[in-house]
Formats: structure tokens, C-alpha cells, sequence
């Protein structure tokens, strides 16, 4: 299980300082999806940076984020190197710019294995080729350059990074913005799917609540750096008890229905 | 700043001779770091003196000036006036006989003197005179001593003033103060020449767009394909030394800079609201471009025209360097060229090396400097009116 | 895309016809028979007569000047005055000296510049970086000519380490090693000299290439996958930075043109860029002429090579946009 224990994220600026998250304690569970909503600004990206120890200088962080029991924020970078990716990954939002742009797609994925995963490169590549065709890609994607793809193809390669070295958590940050509704939803299911099937535990970050409750098993709101709601998603839509999440709810109603 | 130009303009006024004329050796280092170079030499005799000693401890000088005036009571029949060196040798400066009234005047260059020592005119009468170290005596000598002596014996130092002398021995810190004017004089006019046609061509390139547009932009690439110092050594060399000729080849070929960087400005404020609405209400081009573009263009056209003269002033610099201008104008380029050309390295000048360079750099310095703080200034002038 | 390059070459063309008129026009507008910027005064008549005739010098103008461009094209410069040789063979000799010198400097300040700059990037705000920024600017006020006079002062004359002046020792020494570190000795003032000007704009360049770089979202998404700091650095960020940098570095190559007469002067070495000079203050036409077409020619040539290398090096451009669903 990875644990958030009262996590506390403070940003020091020139003019002023900025509290985004502010005492959150959240648990996920392995084979679950959470989903975390909240819109921008209420810290949803400030979780998932802390989670990956990949803040700014200029942010103070204090409370737990553990893994199996360790606290990952009191790790050096060098020892984060071994949770990352095998205990959590993470699959960036954005994918627009989140791949290197003068590096083959296929060479991305390959150097990820080999650096967590001791094989040799014809290996890295038989399974790179397993990965693609997991999120539906032809193998043949791995020879282009990530402007050739679209935002789509280039969000399943994000994915099929994400799930190459088996971890047991991983978190997604908008991974369905900027995309069409119907790629949204294949995106999504595609992402559940993988998940379940390899008992990771996900957690979904979005500011979309319908897109959230309608794939996650637990539902978090985030509200300016603090955890408003938590519970089950047709509970939480139902009973909303945060003067926010009935706000986020009336506005659910207006615009769709929960799909579930 | 300031200081550099009154120095500049009231410098060379401190000067009672013009630069041009040599006033102690060639490559004599500066008083403060002479070294082991021979100080000043006055010996004389006056009175009835007949004999003075000096000590000499150092090379022999550049040469010796032998002045004044022998009266003796009755035409002596052999008297001369000698040079007794250390070692006891004796060389003859000056006959002395034969006449009443004698008048000297020598300079250890003259070929006469050097023949009257059985030397050649080749040969260099100093090292005779001045063998080595030790005690040199100054005696006249005959059968008559003299009524009445008045000779100086002199020799210029081996050292002088602030910052040493060049090749042809003239005063390196009073041609280093004259260079400022000639850098000054050529970096800003260049540069502002080199605006105006910037300027012109930037404002009317970008608010007119179009096919003028595409032509200027155009010829703005060609010339920045042409590598620059050698057009300019040939444009020079060919065309001639002349300083304004120098300014304007630069203005010429340094244009480019700021007509794109004011076309652009331009670009973006043509479409601002005011300029929309003052177009609506049918103000003539003419109008928009002078009354209003063209207030909001100038801190940064000033910043441009600061920040481009140092390049102007190294492009000049440079090509004195090469020797490619008026050689009887003093520039610190010009002076760094004589130093590479005309022995500076050899004699070890370093005097005539480090100063014209350091006064470029420090020029430059000074202009990149306060180009940057208007560079600054102007900047928010811009967000305010256009996009930025 | 082969329009664009239709366009680039006829643009090259043009620069080039342009230096070619500018030469035949300069040259002629020499006070004194227009004959004389072609033909030594001090040939024989005979000479004279043959090369007017060689030169269609009684020809109309416009016959002229094609035949002049005509001979440009062929490399065919005539022969100088100074040295009564062919031009042409006077600049051959003197090619290989100045291409040592300048691809020496500009490999060398690319990477040692380049270096800098990737490792200020690093650490940010850190002393390194305020380094670079602070030599960067004000490197550019000192004269080139000036560092290297004090340079050749310092190294060649106080501490005799360094030859004050040419290409090889004179007479050179015997056997092929020797030779070639005699001539690594003497190249390595001047070399050293441009280096040390240079750099810092390549270092500043690269800094702020770097900066935006690290500071891009696929360098956190690769410090996410965990990769190695190295990897991140030179394989994704630096690799990235590299279409610029690349032009950037044939680009300068006209600038260090510029600086080569200037530092053959000033070390006196055997090649272009002291001819070039050398021609001009001894007013010899043919070879003045030639030697400003030989460096526009090399300019010309870099700014399309700068291009290609750009498209080349960057696979956005090179491949263009074709994705789909």
C-alpha cells in the first residue's frame, strides 16, 4: 500500500509563499482505482511531484509518503532512483511535450527497461514490442519520432512506459486533456484495463468529475491543498458533503450524466 | 564616461608640443618602471672648473648633446677637452686649441664627431664613450687652463613620463589621450549614421510591409552574408584612408542590425489599438509614423545606437590594426599597429602594447554598460504598447 | 521543401554575384587606366597587349565582366602582381594553413564552450555560472588583436615558450614528426588566442540553450522514468539543443573569417587571410580580388551548409508532420 501521511507542500516565491497542499493523507490500495479531483490549482500535480520527489528547490515538503513502510520524501535523489518506476511510475500530462523529441519513440521505451531492468537490448527490445502492442500500437510506432504521432498514439506510448517495468503504483496526471471525448474514453478504459491486469493501483488525477467517477473504485476531492471528500464514487456523487464538491456536482448535473 | 572624454578633450591641451614631435629616445620605458634604464645625464663645468667626475652604471645612452662656451686668456697651443673613462683611456670630445673663444655644440650622432673618433659612419660613438660601468671623468686639458667655462654635458634618460615613448620616440601617453578623440569621434558617428539609415529603413520597412517590405528584409540578408571585415578592407583599401570615409563604410555595413530590430518593434505596435484608431479617424501615414512610432521607437533606438558602438569602434580599431588607415592620424589601433610592425616586441615595449588596448576595452566597456541600463529602460516602454 | 532549397541556392548565387561585382566594379573605378588594375603597369608591352587580348580588356564592358565571372567560376584568378605567379596557386598554398587554424579554434571553442555551457545549466546560480555570464560579456570589448598581441608579449617574448612569429621555423625541421609538431607549435598561440575569445559566447549560448532545455516537461518526465542524470543532460536535453548549436557553429564560421586576417596578421602565419591583406596594402588587384572571392565563397557555402545541418539534425524538420489516428 502507499501511504500519504498529512503531506504538507509549501512554495517559497520572491513575493510570496504558497501552501498547496496542506496536511493530506490519502492511501492507495494495489489493484484500485483512485481517482483525485480537484481543479487547477488545488495541488493535484503538487501530489503526484511530491510522490516522485520531483519539486522545485523552492518548495518545502514535510509529512510521509510511504512505500512498503519507507518515506519516500526523506530519500535522497540517488535512492528515489530505486522506487522510481518499479514501485511507482507515471504517466505525465501533457504528453504533448513529455517525450523527447529527437529520440525514436522505440529508443525511449528501450533505454527505460534497461535502465531498471538488467537485459540485454535485443530483450529490451522483444519486450518493448510486447508493451506497444498492449496499448494497441503497431510495433512499427517504435521507429518514429514523437511529432509523427498524434496526441493519442503518444499518450499510449506514455502509458506503455508507465507499465513497462510492472509496478505496483502508478499515477496519472491529466491523462486524458487536450484529447478528444472518444480517444479520452479509449485512453481511459486502456488505462484501467492494463491496471487491473497487473494489480497495480492507479491513481487518476483530473479535474474532470464524471470522467473520474465513472472508472474509479475510491474518490478523493482536492480543494485548495486540502482533502475535501473521500469515499466511494456514487456515494460521494450522491451525498456530497464539501460545500465544493456539491458546487462540482450541481455542475456534473448541468453538463452529463455519470456514466457508470 | 565622462572622465574618459574630459580627458580626451582637455588632455592633449596639457601638451605644450604636438604629439608628432619625438621628445626622448626611442621605446623608453615609462619613469615608474624603468628598470635598469640610465637616468638623466647633466655634467658641467662652469667657472674655472677643469674637471668634474660623474659615475655611470648603466648601457651607454642614446646619445650625447655637448654644449657651451671655452674662453681662454690667450689662444692655447694644445688643449682639448677630454672624456677620461674608468678603465683611464682618454677620447677627445673637442679640440680646443688655437683659438681665443670657443663654441661647442655636438650631438654624439653627428657624422663629423663619430669621423673625428676614427669611426665609421656606421658606428655607434656611445659604445666608444661609454665602455663600461665605473667612474668617467670630464677634463679639460693643455697648456693654458681656461679663464672661463661654461659646458654642459647632457644625455636623455633612458626612461620618460607616464607611459614610455614609441618607436619614434614621441610621448605614448599623450598620443594615448589624443586616440580617445579619434575612437570616440569615429565609433559614435558610424553608429548614429549606421541608425538613421537603420532607422529609416526599420520604420518604413515595417509599417508599409508589402513588397517594400520583402526588398528591404531582402537586402538586409545579402549584406549579412557578406563577411564583414574583409569588404571593409578592400572597400578601405581601394577607396581610400580618409577617417569620415572610414565612418561611412562602417555606417554602410552596420545598419542592419538596428533597422531589424526597430521593423520588428514596429511590427508589433502597427497593430495596437491606438494606432488602429488614429488610422480610423484618417490620420495621414506620414503623421502615424513621425508623431507617433517614431516617440515610442527612440529609447530603444537609443539603447541600440549605444550598445553599437563599441562595435564600431572595434571594426575601426581593427582595421588601423591592419593598417588600413590615415596613418597620420592617431588611433589606438593605429598605435597598436606601429607596436606590431615597428619592433615594439623586440625591444620588450610593453608600454605601447597594453595601453591602447586597455583604453579600447574600457571604452567599450563603458558603452555596453550604459546601452544594457537603457536597453532596460526601454523595454517597458514596449510591453506597454505593443505585445512584447 | 524543394522550392526552399531553390530558393536558399539562388540566394547563395546572388551573394556570390554580388562579391563578384563588387570586385569588378571596385576595381575599376581606380583612378588611372582601368587596364591597370588587370595588367601590372610594369609588364612589357608585349605582355601587355597579350593579356588585354587574353582579358578582352578592348572588349565592351558587359563582355568583360561575363568573362570576368566566367574565370571566377573557373578559379582562374590571373596573376599577381606582387609575386608574378599565379593567384590561384598562391592561395592554394596558403589554404591549408588557414583552414588548421580555424577548424582548430572552432572545434576547439565549440567544445569547450559548449562544455561550459552544459555544466553552468547545471548548477544553476552557482559560481560556474556567474563565471561564464561575466567573462562572456566582457570578453567582447577587448579587441581580438590586442588579447593576442599581449598573449604573444606574455608567452612568446617575457617567457619564451612560443614562437613570435610564422607558421614553421625557419629552416624547417627535417623528418615528418618533427615537422608536424614545429607546426603544432606554432599554431598553438594563435590557436589558443581565438579559443580563448570565443568561448565565451559559445558557453553563454549554450547555458540559456540548456536552461530552457532542463527546463522542459520531457526532461521531468525523463527525471521521472528515473533515468540517469548523465542520460538526461547529453542524450534528451543536450541532444535536443543540438540543431541550433550546429548551425550556430557554421554559421560562425564568416565571423571567424574576419578574425583570421586579423590573428595571420598578427602572428604572422602563411595563409589567406594575410594575403588578403597583404594584397590590398600592396595594391595588387588580381590577388586583393581573389582572395575577397575565396572568403565570400567560403561564407556563402557555410550559411547553406548551416541550413542543411539544421534540417539534417533536427527530426521535426527533417521528417515533417505526418501523424494520424
Amino acid at each position: 500500500m502507499m501511504r500519504f501521511v498529512d503531506v504538507t507542500v509549501t512554495y517559497r516565491t520572491p513575493e510570496r509563499t504558497v501552501e498547496a497542499l496542506r496536511g493530506v493523507s490519502l492511501d492507495l490500495k494495489p489493484g484500485l482505482v483512485t481517482g483525485l479531483v480537484g481543479e487547477s490549482g488545488s495541488g493535484k500535480s503538487t501530489m503526484l511531484y511530491a510522490a516522485l520527489r520531483l519539486l522545485p528547490p523552492q518548495a518545502d515538503s514535510s509529512g510521509a509518503i510511504l512505500a512498503d513502510g519507507v518515506n519516500l520524501l526523506e530519500l535522497k535523489q540517488h535512492e528515489m532512483n530505486r522506487y522510481r518506476w518499479k514501485y511507482v511510475s507515471y504517466v505525465p500530462q501533457g504528453a504533448m511535450n513529455s517525450l523527447t523529441p529527437v529520440l525514436t519513440v522505440g529508443s525511449q521505451i528501450d533505454e527505460t527497461l534497461r535502465r531498471h531492468l538488467d537485459i540485454s537490448a535485443p530483450e529490451a527490445r522483444k519486450r518493448r514490442n510486447a508493451l506497444l502492442e498492449k496499448v494497441k500500437l503497431d510495433r512499427l510506432f517504435a521507429n518514429r519520432y514523437p511529432h509523427e504521432l498524434s496526441g493519442g498514439q503518444k499518450q499510449r506510448v506514455s502509458i506503455a512506459m508507465a507499465i513497462a517495468c510492472g509496478p505496483r503504483f502508478i499515477l496519472a496526471d491529466e491523462p486524458t486533456t487536450a484529447l478528444d471525448v472518444i480517444t479520452q474514453a479509449e485512453v481511459i478504459s486502456l488505462l484501467a484495463e492494463l491496471v487491473r491486469e497487473q494489480g497495480s493501483g492507479l491513481l487518476l488525477v483530473t479535474h474532470d468529475l464524471a470522467l473520474a467517477s465513472s472508472v474509479s473504485d475510491r474518490l478523493a476531492v482536492l480543494h485548495r491543498g486540502l482533502l475535501a471528500e473521500e469515499g466511494k464514487p456514487a456515494e460521494i456523487l450522491a451525498h456530497p458533503v464539501h460545500e465544493h464538491t456539491r458546487a462540482l456536482v450541481r455542475a456534473l448535473g448541468r453538463t452529463g450524466g455519470v456514466k457508470r | 564616461m565622462i572622465a574618459v572624454t574630459a580627458a580626451g578633450i582637455l588632455g592633449p591641451m596639457m601638451f605644450s608640443e604636438p604629439a608628432s614631435t619625438s621628445v626622448a629616445r626611442p621605446f623608453a620605458p615609462p619613469l615608474w618602471a624603468s628598470g635598469d634604464a640610465p637616468p638623466p645625464l647633466r655634467v658641467t663645468l662652469s667657472g674655472n672648473e677643469t674637471e668634474t667626475a660623474f659615475e655611470w652604471r648603466w648601457d651607454a645612452p642614446e646619445t650625447i648633446t655637448l654644449t657651451g662656451d671655452v674662453l681662454f686668456s690667450s689662444p692655447p697651443a694644445s688643449s682639448s677637452l677630454e672624456l677620461v673613462l674608468p678603465d683611464g683611456g682618454r677620447v677627445t670630445l673637442a679640440g680646443l686649441d688655437g683659438a681665443r673663444r670657443r663654441h661647442i655644440d655636438i650631438d654624439g650622432r653627428d657624422l663629423d664627431f663619430r669621423e673625428r673618433l676614427g669611426l665609421s659612419p656606421f658606428d655607434d660613438a656611445m659604445k666608444l664613450l661609454f665602455p663600461r660601468n665605473g667612474r668617467y671623468r670630464l677634463v679639460i686639458t693643455g697648456d693654458i687652463p681656461p679663464e672661463q667655462v661654461e659646458i654642459e654635458l647632457s644625455a636623455p634618460g633612458g626612461a620618460w613620463g607616464f607611459l614610455g615613448t614609441d618607436q619614434r620616440g614621441r610621448d605614448v601617453f599623450h598620443l594615448l589621450l589624443l586616440g580617445v578623440r579619434v575612437s570616440l569621434l569615429v565609433g559614435i558617428s558610424a553608429t548614429l549614421l549606421a541608425s538613421f539609415i537603420g532607422l529609416s529603413a526599420g520604420l518604413t520597412s515595417g509599417y508599409v510591409g508589402g513588397a517594400f517590405d520583402s526588398l528591404v528584409m531582402r537586402l538586409v540578408d545579402l549584406l549579412l552574408s557578406i563577411p564583414v571585415l574583409p569588404i571593409l578592407m578592400v572597400i578601405v583599401g581601394i577607396w581610400g584612408r580618409g577617417l569620415w570615409q572610414l565612418v561611412l563604410v562602417l555606417g554602410l555595413f552596420s545598419w542592419m542590425g538596428s533597422a531589424r530590430t526597430i521593423r520588428s518593434m514596429v511590427l508589433s505596435l502597427r497593430e495596437a489599438c491606438y494606432v488602429e484608431n488614429l488610422r480610423s479617424i484618417g490620420a495621414p501615414t506620414r503623421y502615424i509614423l513621425f508623431r507617433h512610432l517614431l516617440p515610442e521607437a527612440l529609447p530603444l533606438l537609443l539603447a541600440t545606437v549605444t550598445l553599437g558602438v563599441p562595435g564600431a569602434i572595434l571594426a575601426e580599431a581593427g582595421l588601423s590594426f591592419l593598417g588600413l588607415s590615415d596613418p597620420r592620424i592617431i588611433s589606438w589601433g593605429r598605435m597598436l599597429h606601429e607596436a606590431h610592425g615597428f619592433g615594439a616586441f623586440t625591444a620588450g615595449a610593453w608600454w605601447l602594447i597594453l595601453p591602447p588596448g586597455l583604453g579600447i576595452a574600457l571604452i567599450c566597456l563603458i558603452f555596453l554598460d550604459i546601452g544594457r541600463a537603457l536597453e532596460e529602460k526601454a523595454d517597458p516602454r514596449l510591453s506597454a504598447g505593443g505585445r512584447r | 521543401m524543394r522550392s526552399y532549397w531553390f530558393r536558399r541556392i539562388a540566394g547563395a548565387a546572388g551573394v556570390l554575384l554580388l562579391v563578384v561585382c563588387v570586385n569588378f566594379f571596385l576595381f575599376r573605378l581606380m583612378p588611372g587606366d582601368a587596364v591597370s588594375s588587370i595588367v601590372d603597369p610594369r609588364f612589357s608591352p608585349e605582355a601587355k597587349a597579350e593579356l588585354r587580348n587574353l582579358f578582352g580588356l578592348d572588349q565592351p564592358v558587359c563582355t568583360q565582366f561575363l568573362i570576368y565571372v566566367r574565370r571566377m567560376l573557373t578559379f582562374d584568378f590571373g596573376l599577381s602582381f606582387l609575386s608574378q605567379q599565379p593567384v590561384w596557386g598562391e592561395i592554394k598554398s596558403r589554404l591549408p594553413n588557414t583552414v588548421a587554424l580555424l577548424g582548430s579554434a572552432m572545434l576547439l571553442s565549440a567544445a569547450l564552450g559548449t562544455w561550459l555551457g552544459v555544466q553552468a545549466a547545471r548548477r544553476r546560480g552557482g559560481r560556474l555560472e556567474r563565471l561564464v555570464l561575466f567573462s562572456g560579456s566582457v570578453s567582447f570589448s577587448f579587441p581580438s588583436f590586442f588579447v593576442q598581441l599581449v598573449l604573444l608579449l606574455g608567452l612568446a617574448y617575457w617567457l619564451p615558450l612560443f614562437p613570435l612569429r610564422g607558421s614553421v621555423s625557419i629552416p624547417p625541421p627535417t623528418g615528418a614528426l618533427a615537422a608536424a609538431l614545429d607546426y603544432a607549435w606554432h599554431l598553438a598561440l594563435p590557436a589558443a588566442s581565438l579559443v580563448m575569445l570565443g568561448f565565451g559566447s559559445w558557453a553563454i549560448y549554450v547555458r540559456n540553450l540548456m536552461v530552457k532545455a532542463l527546463g522542459d516537461d520531457y526532461v521531468l518526465a525523463a527525471r521521472a522514468r528515473g533515468l540517469s542524470e548523465r542520460s538526461i543532460v547529453w542524450r534528451h536535453a543536450f541532444r535536443t539543443t543540438l540543431p541550433p548549436i550546429v548551425t550556430i557553429f557554421l554559421l560562425s564560421l564568416p565571423g571567424v573569417l574576419s578574425g583570421a586576417v586579423i590573428t595571420e596578421t598578427v602572428f604572422s602565419l602563411h595563409g589567406v587571410g594575410k594575403f588578403l591583406l597583404d594584397s590590398i596594402l600592396g595594391h595588387d588587384y588580381p590577388a586583393a580580388g581573389a582572395a575577397f572571392y575565396m572568403l565570400a565563397l567560403v561564407t556563402v557555402a557555410a550559411n547553406l551548409a548551416a541550413d542543411a545541418a539544421y534540417r539534417l539534425a533536427d527530426p521535426r524538420i527533417r521528417l515533417g508532420r505526418n501523424g494520424g489516428d
